[in-house]
C-alpha cells in the first residue's frame, strides 16, 4: 500500500525550478531515502510535503488525503512529523516540555480547561506527562528531562528532536540528514534506532541523507534528485550502479 | 599590565567623577542619605559617593586584568587611584579657586553653587582640598583593588576545588531556613499566608498617600502580567498595549459617568463589559496585525496604540468619547449601598485583580496553551510543524493580554474618577514593557518586582526632583548591562519524576547544567 504519493510536484522560486515534476510513491512501512547533491531540491520537497511551501503544480496525497493547500499544523495533525537538518529545538524549554509540545495535536484542552483546571484537562496532562517520560526513556534521555534543550550536548539534541517528532504519533516520519555531524559509532546506533522505530512503531520513514553508508545500509528504496529532477529510483544496489547517479555525484567522464 | 589597565581605568573614573560633580550628583546623594536614613548633615552622602567611585575604579582595574598577583593588583589600584585622584583634585582646585575669586559658576553650570563646592572642599583652601580629595580617592581605589583581588582569589580557589559556580539563588538555598521553606510545601504556604495577612492589614497603617501609590503599582502589575503573556510567553512584541488599557478605561468611563452618555451603569456591570470589550479589541486588532513578525509587528502595534488615543480625542468623536477633555465623574464601586471608591478600598480591589492575574498566568503557563505560546516564541516555523495553529494561538495570547489590560484600565478610570486621552500615551506602553524586561521576561515574581522598581521606586525618589528621570535612566542602563535576564528571571519547571533506577545517571546532567549559570 502506498502511504505517500507525489504526482508531478513542481516548486519554483522566481525563475529557479527547485523541484521539477517529481513523482514518488512511498510504500507503507518502508524506509525510503532521497539523495542527491547539495541544492538538488531535497529539503524543498520536504517543505512541500509538510505544507511550508505550496507547489505550483502536482498533487501530494497522504493516505488518501490531498495535502496541497493545507496548513502545516493540519498536515502535522494528519500524522506527518519531521526533524531538521540543523537541529531546531525549543531552546529555552526543557526536554520534557519539548516532547509535550510534540504531542500538541494529540491533546485537546484549551483555555477554559487550563484556567479552571477541569478534571478532563488534568487527566490529559497527566497522561501526556507519562507518555513524555516513556519517550524520554525510549530515546535514552532519562535524567535529562528537566534540562533546557539548548544546554544538551549535540547528540542528545538530535535524540530529543526525534523524541519530539515521535510524540505526535506520526504515521510518516520525515528525517532531514539525521546522521549529520555524527561519528561512525553514533551513526551505527542511529541506523539501528531508525530500523527499530519502523519495526516497533510501524512507521514509514522518508529520509534525506548524505552519508552513503546510512542510505545503503537501511533503505528499502532510494530516489536520486539532481537539479530538482528525479533521475533514478530503485533498491540501493540498482541506484549505486546507475551511470546517471555517478555522473551527478562525480561529474561527467567519471562514469 | 597592571599599570596600563590602572591608568586607563583611572582616566575613565576621573571623567565620570568630574561629570557627576559638575551636575551636582554628590549633593543629591547627600540629601538622599539625609532624608532616607535621617543623617543629620549632607557630608556623609557626599563623601560616600566619592569613596564608592574610588573603590569602583580600583576594583574595575583589577577585574580587567587576566593574571592574578597581589603586586599587580595593588599597582593597578594605585595607578587608577593616582590618576583619578590627580585629575579630580585638579578639577576641584580649579572650581574652588574660581569660586573663591568671586565668579558665580552657576551662570554656566547651574548646580555649581558655593555650597556644592563647599561640600567637597570642606572649607579648606583650594590646594589642600584638592590634595584631600585626591588622597581619599587613592585610598579608596587601593581598598577597592584589594577587595576585588581577594574576591577573585576566593572564587578561583572554589573553582580549583571543583566546586561549580553557584548562582545567588543557590547561595540563598544553602541557608537552612530558606531551603526549609522552599522545599517544604507547608512552610511555604505558611509564609505566603503571613505575607497575605501583612498585605491585608497594610492599608490600615499606610495612609492615603501610600495606599494610592501601592494601588498604582498594583495596576501596573496587572498590566505587566498581561503584557508578559503577549511578549514574555508568546514572544509577540506589542508596543501598542496601552490601547487595550484605554478600551477598558473608556468602557468603564462611558458606561458609568453622567456625561456624555447618561447611562450611569453600575461599576460591577461595567467592569466585565470592559474586560470583554478589551479582549474583543485584542482579537480585532490582532487579525490584521498578527501576520507580521518581530520588528514589523512592533511598529504596526505602535501605530494602532496611537490611533486609539488620537481617535479618543478627535473632534469627530467628541460627542461619543468626551474628546480631549476626557470623561469626568466616572462611577465608583458601590457595595451594600456604600461608595467604596477611595484609595483604601481600591487597594483591596486591586489586590484581588493582581491575585486573579497571577492565578491566570500560572495556570496558563504550564498548560497546553502556554506551551504552545512558548514554542511559538522559540521557533514559529517548527511550532507549526508540531501541529500548532499559530494564528489561533497568537490571537488567544493577544486576547488574554488585552483582557487583563482591560481589567486594570477599568479599575484605573474608576479610581481616578476621570479618564482622558492623556492617560494613554505611548509612554504607558513603554513603561509596562520596561517593567516586564527589568523584572524578567516570562517570570511572575519578576513582573511584580519590576512594577515595584519602575512605579514604586520613582515615588521613593521624589527627593531627587529633576534628577528622577536621570537616575532612573541610569538605573535601567546599569540593569541591562549587569543583569540582562532581569531581576528575577523565569525558572525551569521540574517535570521529570525522579526514578530510583536512574540514581547514578542523574549526576551527569548536574554537571552539564553549569553552562546555564548566568545565561
Amino acid at each position: 500500500m502506498i502511504i505517500l504519493q507525489l504526482d508531478h510536484v513542481t516548486k519554483q522560486f522566481g525563475g529557479l525550478v527547485a523541484v521539477s515534476s517529481v513523482d514518488l510513491e512511498v510504500p507503507q512501512g518502508s524506509i525510503f531515502s532521497i539523495i542527491g547533491p547539495n541544492g538538488a531540491g531535497k529539503t524543498t520537497l520536504f517543505n512541500c510535503i509538510t505544507g511550508f511551501y505550496r507547489p505550483e503544480a502536482g498533487r501530494i496525497i497522504f493516505d488518501g488525503v490531498s495535502l496541497v493547500g493545507l496548513r502545516p499544523d493540519q498536515i502535522a495533525a494528519l500524522g506527518i512529523a519531521r526533524t531538521y537538518q540543523n537541529i531546531r529545538l525549543f531552546g529555552r524549554m526543557t526536554a520534557i516540555e519539548n516532547i509535550l509540545v510534540g504531542q500538541h495535536s494529540r491533546l485537546k484542552s484549551g483555555l477554559a480547561g487550563a484556567l479552571f483546571r477541569l478534571p478532563r484537562t488534568r487527566r490529559e496532562e497527566q497522561e501526556a506527562l507519562d507518555k513524555a517520560h516513556q519517550l524520554l526513556d525510549f530515546v535514552g534521555l532519562s535524567g535529562y528531562g528537566d534540562m533546557f534543550a539548548h544546554n544538551l550536548p549535540y547528540g542528545q539534541q538530535r535524540r530529543l528532536e526525534l523524541a519530539r517528532a515521535l510524540a505526535s504519533e506520526p504515521r510518516l516520519l520525515l528525517l532531514d540528514e539525521p546522521a549529520a555531524g555524527m561519528n561512525p559509532k553514533e551513526t551505527e546506533e542511529l541506523m539501528a534506532f531508525i530500523r527499530r522505530i519502523r519495526d516497533e512503531l510501524g512507521l514509514t520513514i522518508l529520509l534525506i541523507e548524505h552519508d552513503m553508508r546510512v542510505v545503503m545500509g537501511i533503505s528499502d528504496i532510494v530516489a536520486v534528485l539532481d537539479f530538482g529532477e528525479k533521475i533514478c529510483e530503485g533498491t540501493p544496489q540498482e541506484v549505486r550502479c546507475n551511470p546517471r547517479v555517478i555522473e551527478a555525484y562525480l561529474g561527467k567522464g567519471a562514469a | 599590565m597592571g599599570l596600563r589597565t590602572g591608568i586607563r581605568m583611572g582616566l575613565i573614573a576621573a571623567i565620570v567623577t568630574i561629570f557627576l560633580i559638575l551636575i551636582g550628583v554628590h549633593m543629591l546623594m547627600g540629601r538622599l542619605l539625609q532624608s532616607w536614613f535621617r543623617v543629620p548633615a549632607h557630608w556623609p552622602g557626599v563623601w560616600l559617593m566619592v569613596v564608592l567611585l574610588g573603590m569602583w575604579a580600583g576594583s574595575r582595574a583589577v577585574g580587567q586584568m587576566k593574571a592574578r598577583s597581589w603586586g599587580n593588583a595593588l599597582l593597578a589600584g594605585a595607578s587608577a587611584g593616582i590618576i583619578q585622584g590627580a585629575l579630580v583634585g585638579a578639577a576641584l582646585y580649579l572650581l574652588a579657586s574660581i569660586t573663591q575669586a568671586g565668579v558665580d559658576l552657576r551662570t554656566w553650570l547651574n548646580q555649581m553653587s558655593k555650597e556644592s563646592i563647599g561640600a567637597l572642599t570642606l572649607g579648606f583652601a583650594p590646594l589642600p582640598a584638592a590634595g584631600f580629595i585626591g588622597g581619599v580617592l587613592l585610598v579608596s581605589a587601593l581598598a577597592g583593588a584589594a577587595w576585588r583581588e581577594r574576591r577573585l582569589r576566593v572564587r578561583a580557589a572554589r573553582l580549583a576545588r571543583g566546586e561549580r559556580m553557584i548562582s545567588l539563588r543557590e547561595h540563598l538555598l544553602e541557608i537552612p531556613a530558606i531551603s526549609q521553606v522552599s522545599n517544604n510545601p507547608l512552610s511555604r504556604r505558611v509564609l505566603i499566608g503571613v505575607f497575605m495577612v501583612l498585605l491585608l492589614i497594610a492599608p490600615f497603617f499606610l495612609g492615603q498617600y501610600w495606599n494610592y501609590n501601592l494601588g498604582t503599582v498594583g495596576i501596573y502589575v496587572i498590566l505587566g502580567l498581561g503584557l508578559n503573556i503577549v511578549v514574555g510567553m508568546a514572544g509577540l512584541l506589542d508596543l501598542g498595549y496601552v490601547a487595550f488599557f484605554a478600551v477598558g478605561a473608556y468602557t468603564m468611563a462611558l458606561l458609568t459617568a453622567p456625561q456624555p452618555h447618561h447611562i450611569q451603569m453600575s461599576f460591577w456591570l461595567a467592569l466585565p463589559i470592559g474586560i470583554v470589550l478589551a479582549a474583543v479589541a485584542g482579537i480585532l486588532l490582532g487579525i490584521p496585525v498578527l501576520r507580521m513578525r518581530g520588528d514589523y509587528l512592533a511598529i504596526v502595534t505602535l501605530g494602532f496604540g496611537e490611533i486609539i488615543r488620537i481617535l479618543s480625542k478627535s473632534d469627530v468623536l467628541t460627542g461619543f468619547t468626551g474628546g480631549p477633555r476626557g470623561v469626568r465623574n466616572v462611577g465608583h464601586p458601590v457595595l451594600f449601598g456604600k461608595d467604596i471608591g477611595n484609595e483604601f478600598y481600591f487597594f483591596y480591589f486591586i489586590l484581588i485583580g493582581v491575585i486573579l492575574a497571577i492565578i491566570i498566568t500560572r495556570r496558563l503557563e504550564h498548560s497546553r496553551v502556554g506551551r504552545a505560546w512558548r514554542a511559538m516564541r522559540e521557533d514559529e516555523k517548527v511550532s507549526q510543524a508540531m501541529g500548532i495553529y499559530t494564528l489561533k494561538y497568537k490571537l488567544m495570547a493577544f486576547a488574554m493580554g488585552a483582557a487583563l489590560a482591560g481589567l486594570s484600565g477599568a479599575i484605573f478610570a474608576s479610581r481616578n474618577s476621570f479618564t482622558g486621552p492623556e492617560d494613554f500615551v505611548l509612554l504607558v506602553s513603554i513603561n509596562v514593557l520596561a517593567l516586564v524586561i527589568v523584572g524578567g521576561m516570562g517570570s511572575i515574581p519578576g513582573v511584580i518586582l519590576g512594577a515595584f522598581v519602575l512605579k514604586g521606586l520613582p515615588e521613593m525618589l521624589r527627593e531627587l526632583e529633576d534628577y528622577r528621570v536621570l537616575v532612573f535612566g541610569a538605573l535601567l542602563v546599569v540593569m541591562m548591562i549587569v543583569r540582562p535576564q532581569g531581576l528575577w528571571p523565569a525558572s525551569r519547571v521540574q517535570l521529570e519524576r525522579p526514578r530510583p533506577e536512574l540514581a547514578e545517571e542523574v549526576e551527569a546532567p548536574a554537571e552539564l547544567a553549569e553552562g546555564e549559570v548566568g545565561s
